[in-house]
């Protein structure tokens, strides 16, 4: 089955209600005004029929009809009933108001959860997993506050203030009427035990049945392509039929356990209800006032009763979610913390002195790294695939944590550097570069607080980004939807230029875009890349030996270790790795 | 109305099921009038000291039978009509699903994903209320309602049940405006929902970004706007949705009163008696529902109607794949691409021009050109997934292809597609997918064949891994050849490779084409490619360029030509020997320092 189930212990349900009512505490005032208006509502409602017995019993049936007293009693009861009818407003209001605002609480809790959260979660937790912790989940955990414990308080008030009122007609009869809870108690376990089961299953089939039918769009060209049209629709009919027939089930549960019964069970209580005051009347006197105030207190006494029952499985489903969004809270995978944020960056000078670092405890994917990047030199990191070249930017951006070995900027520890310093100055440029849903203004811009407009077109015109940007109908207010898709990933890769450039970083730190990129814009962006290293720092990743000929230092990694180091002559005096590398690359110079 | 003239095809089908459970609803109605006349008798007979014992066990019996036949008739309803009008949704489920996989890709051009997915779900759910609740509320609204006010006036009194009914239109008519209210509400609370779920994906797509910047902070306060205007739009429904049950208490009130008021002066003046008051008023109170009902049953009707016009569009819109006269023969001889001028349905640019070439059976032939050049639109007519603007401008052993059945034409192809698209299955199920029953060594075979077995079983499950979503993420170069092998093992006729060697390396292409050149002697095989190495062995070799043809031949006649063949493979051949000796020389260092 698709469907993951959670299945929690009834004391870990527990635990995570608890959890979430914390969430309610900090609203005390609108709490409490709930509260009040939920009482009064509970009281207003029992009022009613109490006032009727009163008409009945002191009234109607002795005849006597005193203007005053009926004018009271009419007054009473229109009272009662704006009472009721304001107060019940209000508190279906105020409960929303209440579960919204947990809401939303939690939802900001676990946003700002994520933002603590290091690389090496979303390095592993697919992202679409995350989203909807927050979304889907969080809109579960509604659907309890307002559907379930709203209701769940009105009938607690209701149950509970329909009893008082009837121990305080008569004491023995409530009493029998209080047998028919063990039994309702039972349909309610018996009920809940197998629709956890058939609500579950068919809760699966659903979600697989929009697996299938989501997977199916995607794929249709190559279902048709290989004419599996027939088979497909045969395995869907499959989990249809089981989706149905789970339904079914669900019907019929409904059906013996729910409403039908409860109603059954109420018209047998009115039985024992008569059957009582008939056998009463035999001996003394039983007014007509009380019978007809118990039968409505009884039917209050089961109409939450029925209403909860039907909303059982909203709070079980809101409670699993309630529980992926607290691990989602739980989650130990911090980004790396600033031991202390004294110092700031200066001038820009990096040095790397014998770190070690794995990202699994296991294998070291760099050993030993010590090397130094001078203010305004430009370093160039070279190897293969899983020679560390990714790893240093990763701990140089501390997305990473390591422990042994130290990374240096301005001989201050990174560890040691405010956040804000690290990130004004420290700009990186990723091999993907990633546009945001807005405009192309926006996308330079990011959050920047006091970036001009000005701003942004010099940083544009700086990379050389502004021609593409000029031509676009709109120009930077141009429209960037659904990541930049109408982009070419050479434009894309110069709005990043441009959006690192704008906050005039002192550390340039670029990982070389390699694939997807046509000849014409890749000379661009050399040009618009050489500008920006210009009087800055720069660590670059490598895949093209001709991108980097000019380097001040260039660093050969493989499987983790430095294997060469040097200026281009250096290292071509050397006649070590890169000297052959440089060989093919003029072979392939000369040739073309 | 419609809704139901247009499930009449279903009704008619389960017309059993509903008369039978109409009956049950009209049998409950009926037996729910009984308890309240047992409590006003029984009142009646203690104030007026004639209860006798008999009397009391006969009432209470009767209540009791009443209690067990309404439980009965009350899960039989519910069996009949609830579980019958999820049998529309299982009908209406399974048409569009295999009205979906019938559809050309022009369809899918036309309609979001999500789109597709929402009729699937969201309108067939609506639907499925219009043939249940639908049905229940106004049969519920019309027998039961009906029954209570008949009872209430021939039992009771008439004029009595006139005056108590005054207020309750309002209340139909109020709950009915809340629900037009609530549905478009929620529909913008729906919206801003969904843009925040937006927004959450984009963060976390792009938190490396915002880490970079340092923006979380900024991140944070965006998404808290949205996330209070979520809660703004939400509580703008709560505000109507609150009003349902107190506006429902008012007008019960009220009318309560009016029947209190206007009865006890009836008792006075002994036109009834006080049992027969208390009788009323909970006759009174089971209005409320039947009203409620009337209300649901609009609200449920108008939606319904909405979703069945959206799924009944979907369920009758046109292919745009014509077919002419079907030949029920296998197509055989050459393929012939003769087209003049092709453009897609409704565009104004022309996509191909002038493009003439034959695949003679048993030939490889070769399609290069760079992104945009026209190749894949080349093997999509092919394939059938768009018509030519003349049909007779591909044909197929000279027939146009429209004149076959498309099964057939298709059966005859193996195509390896170019987006490599994987079912969230185990590897084995994706390479026996035309046959899933396939036995075992075949599938290794074919996975032997495409280079991708000894990938396969250093996973942790080796075959019976699952890819996709929740399982293994695959590299682009091991999903090619899946894909391959996939094809492979239906050993088609013709074997299409659409750009499926892009992310292979050169080896391991070269490896794969001499094992298609052995395994596939005497069958066709198309190829498009952007890197020449992987056509260079062709029979024919034809690049593509602006949609037209702009050099045919074989690898020696297109190098002796010196045109765009000729320099695109001298580049790529030594940008291939660069990594080649590059990886040689990281490799023995490798082992030079381990």
């Amino acid at each position: 089955m698709i469907n993951e189930t959670i299945n929690l212990t009834f004391r870990d349900q527990m635990k995570v209600l608890a959890r979430l009512l914390k969430y309610v505490f900090p609203y005390k005032r609108l709490i409490s005004l709930a509260f009040l208006m939920l009482i009064l509502t509970t009281v207003a409602g029992v009022m009613v029929p109490y006032l009727v017995m009163i008409f009945i019993d002191n009234y109607l049936s002795p005849m006597q009809f005193p203007e005053q007293d009926i004018s009271i009693l009419i007054i009473l009861f229109f009272i009662v009933e704006i009472i009721a009818v304001v107060c019940g407003y209000f508190q279906a209001y105020l409960f929303q108001v209440l579960a919204f605002k947990v809401i939303q609480q939690l939802r900001i809790d676990s946003f700002e959860k994520i933002g603590t959260l290091g690389m090496k979660y979303f390095d592993v937790v697919p992202s679409g997993s995350v989203v909807s912790r927050l979304t889907n989940d969080t809109q579960s955990i509604v659907d309890m506050f307002v559907s379930v414990l709203s209701t769940f308080m009105m009938a607690l008030f209701m149950v509970l203030s329909s009893f008082v009122m009837m121990f305080i007609l008569d004491f023995k009869l409530a009493f029998i009427a209080f047998l028919f809870v063990p039994i309702i108690v039972l349909i309610i376990g018996i009920y809940r035990k197998y629709s956890a089961i058939y609500f579950g299953k068919a809760r699966g089939y659903l979600s697989e049945l929009n697996a299938k039918i989501a997977e199916s769009i995607d794929g249709m060209n190559v279902i048709q392509a290989f004419n599996q049209e027939e088979r497909l629709q045969k395995e869907f009919e499959e989990t249809n039929h089981n989706f149905y027939h789970y339904n079914v089930k669900n019907i019929k549960l409904d059906g013996l356990l729910l409403r039908p019964a409860f109603d059954m069970i109420y018209i047998l209580a009115i039985s024992i209800i008569l059957s009582y005051f008939g056998v009463m009347s035999f001996g003394s006197v039983v007014t007509a006032g009380v019978v007809f105030a118990f039968i409505q207190y009884m039917e209050r006494f089961f109409e939450p009763i029925n209403q909860v029952s039907q909303n059982l499985n909203i709070l079980q489903q809101a409670l699993v979610s309630a529980s992926r969004v607290f691990t989602l809270m739980d989650d130990e995978r911090h980004e790396p913390e600033q031991i202390k944020e004294t110092e700031v960056i200066t001038d820009g000078h990096i040095e790397f002195k014998n770190v070690t670092f794995s990202y699994d405890g296991k294998v070291d994917v760099l050993k030993n790294i010590s090397f130094e990047v001078k203010p305004g030199e430009t370093v160039a990191l070279v190897g293969h695939t899983g020679s560390g070249k990714s790893s240093i930017i990763n701990l140089i951006m501390r997305f990473y944590e390591f422990n042994e070995g130290d990374i240096l900027i301005d001989s201050h520890s990174i560890k040691n550097i405010s956040r804000e310093s690290m990130k004004k100055n420290i700009g990186l440029v990723l091999q993907d570069p990633f546009v945001f849903y807005g405009t192309v203004e926006s996308n330079i811009k990011l959050y920047h607080p006091t970036m001009t407009f000005e701003e942004v077109k010099r940083a544009a015109e700086f990379v050389s980004a502004n021609t593409f940007i000029e031509a676009l109908p709109e120009g930077y207010h141009q429209k960037v939807t659904e990541k930049g898709s109408s982009f070419s990933s050479g434009e894309r890769q110069l709005l990043a230029f441009a959006r690192t450039i704008a906050t005039e970083p002192k550390i340039l730190i670029l990982d070389e875009a390699t694939a997807n990129i046509d000849s014409r814009t890749e000379e661009e962006i050399q040009k618009s890349l050489e500008k920006m290293r210009k009087n800055r720092t720069t660590l670059a990743i490598a895949h093209r030996l001709s991108t980097i000929q000019d380097a001040d230092q260039i660093i050969v990694l493989n499987r983790g270790e430095i294997v060469e180091k040097g200026t281009h002559l250096e290292l071509i005096a050397m006649k070590g790795i890169y000297h052959k590398m440089y060989q093919l690359q003029n072979g392939i110079t000369n040739l073309s | 109305m419609r809704v139901y003239k247009n499930l009449a095809w279903f009704f008619k089908a389960y017309y059993k099921h509903y008369i039978l459970g109409v009956i049950m609803l009209l049998l409950v109605a009926l037996l729910q009038l009984v308890p309240p006349q047992v409590i006003g008798r029984t009142i009646d007979f203690i104030n007026t000291d004639t209860l006798t014992v008999n009397i009391l066990i006969g009432l209470v019996v009767l209540l009791i039978a009443v209690a067990l036949l309404m439980y009965l008739f009350r899960y039989l309803w519910r069996l009949l009509i609830f579980a019958t009008a999820n049998r529309l949704g299982l009908e209406l489920r399974s048409q569009l699903f295999k009205k979906y996989v019938s559809m050309s890709p022009s369809f899918y051009q036309k309609h979001r994903t999500g789109d597709l997915m929402a009729h699937a779900t969201n309108d067939i759910n609506a639907v499925n209320m219009v043939a249940g609740a639908g049905i229940l509320t106004i049969a519920d609204s019309i027998i039961s309602g009906g029954a209570v006010l008949i009872t209430m006036a021939v039992t009771v009194d008439a004029k009595l049940t006139l005056i108590a009914m005054i207020p309750l239109p309002f209340m139909v008519i109020l709950t009915s405006y809340y629900g037009l209210m609530l549905h478009k509400l929620f529909r913008v609370a729906q919206a801003a929902f969904s843009s925040l779920n937006d927004k959450t994906q984009e963060s976390i797509a792009g938190i490396k970004v915002t880490k970079t910047f340092g923006y979380e902070k900024e991140d944070l306060e965006d998404f808290t706007d949205l996330s209070a205007e979520v809660v703004r739009k939400n509580l703008s429904v709560a505000k109507i949705d609150a009003l349902f049950n107190p506006t429902i208490t008012a007008i019960i009130g009220i009318s309560y009163f009016l029947s209190i008021f206007f009865g006890a002066k009836m008792v006075i003046s002994d036109e009834i008696t006080i049992g027969q008051l208390v009788t009323f008023t909970t006759y009174l109170g089971m209005m409320v529902w039947p009203l409620l009902a009337l209300g649901m049953f609009f609200n449920i009707l108008q939606r319904g109607n909405a979703s069945y016009d959206r799924i009944i569009k979907i369920l009758n819109s046109k292919d745009s794949i014509k077919v002419t006269h079907e030949i029920s023969s296998v197509p055989e001889g050459d393929i012939e691409f003769k087209i003049d001028t092709f453009r897609f349905d409704d565009s104004d640019t022309v996509t191909l021009r002038d493009v003439h070439f034959t695949v003679s059976p048993g030939d490889t032939v070769g399609i290069v050109g760079q992104t945009g050049s026209g190749k894949s639109t080349l093997i999509r007519l092919l394939l059938r997934e768009y018509d030519p603007n003349k049909l007779e401008e591909v044909t197929y052993g000279g027939q146009p292809l429209s004149h076959f059945d498309v099964q057939t034409i298709r059966k005859k192809f193996g195509l390896v597609p170019q987006e490599n698209f994987l079912f969230s299955t185990t590897i084995r199920d994706n390479i026996a997918f035309t046959n899933p029953g396939a036995p075992m060594e075949e599938i290794i075979e074919a996975a032997k064949n495409s280079y991708i077995h000894h990938d396969i079983e250093r996973f942790q499950y080796g075959y019976d891994t699952v890819v996709g979503q929740r399982g293994v993420s695959l590299s682009g170069g091991q999903k090619q050849r899946i894909s391959i092998a996939r094809a492979l093992i239906m050993d088609p006729d013709v074997l299409i490779l659409d750009d499926s060697l892009s992310a292979v390396d050169a080896e391991t292409e070269k490896a794969i084409l001499n094992n298609l050149e052995k395994l596939r002697s005497g069958k066709t095989n198309i190829i498009t490619a952007h890197r020449m190495s992987a056509v260079m062995d062709a029979d024919k070799i034809i690049v593509m360029s602006n949609g037209t043809v702009l050099e045919m031949g074989t690898h020696d006649e297109l190098m002796e030509n010196k045109c765009w063949y000729y320099d695109t493979y001298k580049t790529q051949s030594l940008i291939q020997s660069l990594e080649h000796d590059l990886e040689v020389i990281t490799d023995e260092e490798a082992s030079d320092h381990d």
